[in-house]
């Protein structure tokens, strides 16, 4: 049987308005196992295409497929197996940290030992056990952030969407992040996540796209893009072009 | 528990001041969450208060009968104008949207959890009204027992279908609005309209009751109220169902609810995700060339940053500029009208000629005018980006001096043109216009400096939608409630010493009294700027 692809996105585009097109004609795929960056200055179009794959924007253009189902005819089925984590988590700031953990499992329909387990190792391991307790108003940005990369794990999701993932958050819980990362991976969960910060890209991914007013410029597996050279000098040399 | 009943236990715990008492380690905090329950709970007694001082006056004119219609109709009123309001905000367009719907819940569910949610928080209104109104029904008509549960049971039946229709307008207004590209004014204009035109349906409807030619106040009184369950039926199946227990009624009541609520969300499910889409994203050209820069004193730019947060609000343009907005309408209708054809009817036979009720002019400017002060909210409003503000070199002064400037600016050239037009219309002379325009003028730097003063000891700036602090807030209420009630009395005081005392007198002696009050306010917002 054909292994499918977790992510498939084909001839993506969407303009707002009568405005520019944000996203035009993207198409990539990310297969189980890949962590795959997006990466592209501000505005490029990341995270319009980050918010049509998780099913908050809607769009008219080509198509989006997760493990098979597309986004759009089958939302419900393309979400139970997606966790998604976005640049700046609007969370329920009147809820306390184990309380938002606890909606999110309940969505999911975790168990509550599994749950339990799951909860007191991701925020053992991101240091915000303490911090469970107190209401998510009195958090950091950075333990906010903490906390929805630990919503977005505890469904074990089969495709893990990050919008800029490493913005605030301190050195440690970035090198964990990164940790939990290729562990997830190892077992079949695809990585799908925006960046700026190239050299995370670089030593992080396997797979890369280089997107630049909307449109897909270059991408491929890091070597076929990079030949050897750094991340950074081929995102300068084809941005620049 | 089902996927709905999750999100909805959520909502509401997100928004629970029990919850958030609990898990709260700030004292000042806790202690201000106190103090808007007991602050919530005196409304609820006022407006118990309220109904059941109605019923009295029914009951004393043997018009008990039409106590159910009357509680049917206020809850009617109350559900429709309190869900209109919170649409933009609540089902639309709201803070969390990304978080939700990334989440596996449907459209539809999203949408009906949403509603649900708006339902249950106002319940508590309902049946304030309901169960104050059962007293006076019960006290007056003495009904079978069975009436009481079937009451209470459709109190909570009763809201659902002008819930429903009020959600449904606001659904075409973002369907309507989301497709421009200026969404905000758009939705904001359609809003506008559909308020004025409830507004003037309201004059016809009451004319046409006139119309009946029916001399007797106490019959008139019953047919007012009975032919509000012609215009609306779900009024009259809810008086069927309590008043002859009649179980069609109570049948149809809830099973058109059920259905309308299906339907409905089925409908606005479907391009939930499309409006919303569109509604949180903005057009960008990529076009823009520079041009010459203006430069803006610290104050003006303030009151601008003030403007662009309005007109990006539909939520803060609604509320913020409706009694503007009404009062630019009404001065320039009575600009083309005869005033005294107006009033009459209104004043009847009373003793009062119009030199009387010139003092009232600057009242009645006021009335819409200073129904609501920006600055009552705008503190509030900075919310998360109150650090951009304080980590600019300007004080807390001239930053609530750049918010009372912008409620100025667009207070009072409206009051001038409405004042001016109605004393025009009015002919109430050179001395008498410039001295109601100054008293108007006066009122707007009361409303703003008074504003201000409610919303700097009321800020709060942990709200997780805009219409929290606009609409509901503390401050807003303690703002609004006392300065509309005491300019109603003032109005009814005015008239009645223009009786026994020159209404010029009565006039300077308003003009003195607000003037005093004005700089005491701005004194009180100076001396809450330094602590």
């Amino acid at each position: 049987m054909e292994k499918r692809p977790m992510l498939e996105i084909k001839g993506f585009s969407k303009s707002y308005g009568e405005g520019k097109k944000a996203a035009d004609n993207v198409s990539l795929t990310v297969e189980s196992g890949d962590i795959y960056g997006f990466i592209g200055h501000n505005g490029a179009g990341k995270s319009t295409t980050i918010r049509a794959i998780v099913g908050v924007l809607d769009f008219s253009e080509g198509e989006i497929f997760i493990d098979g189902h597309p986004v759009r005819k089958e939302p419900m089925e393309c979400k139970k197996i997606t966790a998604y984590i976005p640049d700046n988590p609007d969370l329920y700031e009147n809820l306390t940290g184990i309380q938002y953990l606890d909606f999110i499992a309940d969505v999911f329909g975790i168990g509550a030992k599994e749950r339990q387990k799951s909860i007191e190792d991701l925020a053992a391991r991101f240091e915000i056990t303490e911090a469970l307790g107190d209401l998510i108003g009195s958090y950091s940005h950075g333990m906010k952030q903490k906390l929805a990369i630990i919503s977005a794990l505890i469904h074990e999701p089969k495709l893990l969407v990050l919008d800029e993932p490493f913005v605030g958050l301190d050195p440690k819980a970035a090198f964990t992040l990164k940790q939990m990362m290729h562990e997830i991976c190892e077992k079949g969960t695809a990585i799908f996540f925006s960046t700026h910060v190239l050299d995370v890209a670089e030593k992080l991914c396997n797979k890369v796209a280089i997107i630049k007013h909307g449109q897909i410029i270059a991408s491929g597996t890091m070597d076929e893009l990079t030949h050897g050279e750094s991340l950074e000098d081929v995102f300068l040399e084809v941005v620049n072009e | 528990m089902s996927k709905d009943r999750i999100l909805l236990r959520c909502l509401l715990l997100s928004t629970s001041s029990r919850n958030i008492y609990r898990h709260c380690k700030d004292k000042k905090k806790r202690g201000k969450i106190v103090g808007a329950m007991i602050g919530q709970t005196i409304l609820y007694l006022m407006l118990m208060a309220y109904c059941v001082l109605n019923c009295i006056g029914y009951g004393h004119f043997g018009l008990a009968g039409s106590i159910p219609v009357m509680c049917a109709t206020v809850i009617a009123a109350l559900s429709f104008i309190f869900t209109f309001f919170k649409t933009n905000g609540y089902l639309f367009n709201f803070k969390e949207y990304d978080m939700i719907m990334s989440l596996p819940f449907t459209s539809k569910s999203i949408v009906a959890c949403k509603f649900i949610y708006m339902y249950i928080k106002s319940l508590p209104w309902y049946l304030s009204v309901s169960v104050s109104m059962l007293a006076g029904y019960a006290y007056y008509v003495r009904p079978p027992l069975a009436v009481y549960p079937v009451w209470i049971l459709l109190t909570f039946v009763l809201p659902v279908i002008p819930m429903i229709a009020a959600s449904f307008l606001g659904f075409i207004i973002a369907r309507i609005g989301s497709g421009f590209r200026n969404k905000t004014i758009i939705q904001t204009v359609l809003t506008m309209i559909f308020i004025i035109f409830v507004m003037f349906s309201r004059f016809f409807i009451e004319d046409m009751l006139r119309n009946d030619k029916t001399e007797d106040v106490l019959s008139s009184m019953s047919a007012a109220t009975d032919s509000a369950g012609k215009v609306f039926l779900p009024i009259d199946w809810f008086r069927g169902a309590v008043a002859d227990l009649r179980i069609s009624d109570m049948l149809l009541l809830i099973g058109v609810s059920l259905i309308l609520f299906e339907v409905v969300f089925m409908l606005v499910g479907r391009s939930y995700r499309k409006i919303n889409s569109a509604l949180r994203s903005h057009a960008a050209r990529r076009s823009f060339v520079m041009s010459e820069r203006k430069r803006r004193s610290v104050l003006n730019a303030i009151a601008f940053k003030e403007f662009k947060r309005m007109t990006g609000s539909t939520v803060y343009l609604t509320n913020g500029a409706l009694g503007v907005i009404m009062c630019l309408v009404g001065g320039t209708v009575v600009l083309f009208l005869n005033l005294d054809k107006i009033i009459r009817p209104v004043l009847k036979d009373a003793p009062f000629t119009m030199e009387m009720l010139y003092p009232v002019i600057p009242l009645v400017i006021y009335f819409l005018i200073g129904m609501v002060a920006t600055t009552a909210f705008t503190p509030s409003l900075e919310g998360k980006n109150y650090w951009i503000v304080q980590s600019l070199p300007i004080s807390r002064k001239t930053l609530y001096q750049g918010k009372m400037l912008f409620n100025l600016y667009m207070t009072v050239p409206v009051t001038v043109f409405a004042t001016a037009a109605l004393c025009i219309s009015a002919r109430a002379g050179v001395v008498n216009t410039l001295l109601f325009i100054f008293t108007g003028i006066l009122l707007c730097l009361f409303s703003t400096a008074w504003g201000c003063v409610c919303g700097i000891k009321h800020m709060r700036l942990d709200w997780e939608n805009e219409v929290e602090v606009i609409k509901q807030g503390a401050a807003v209420t303690i703002y609004l409630l006392p300065n509309m009630f005491i300019n109603m009395g003032l109005m009814v005081g005015v008239v009645a010493l223009g009786t026994v005392v020159s209404p010029i007198l009565i006039s300077l002696g308003l003009m003195t009294a607000v003037a005093v009050l004005a700089a005491l306010s701005y004194l009180r917002v100076l001396s809450l700027t330094r602590e």
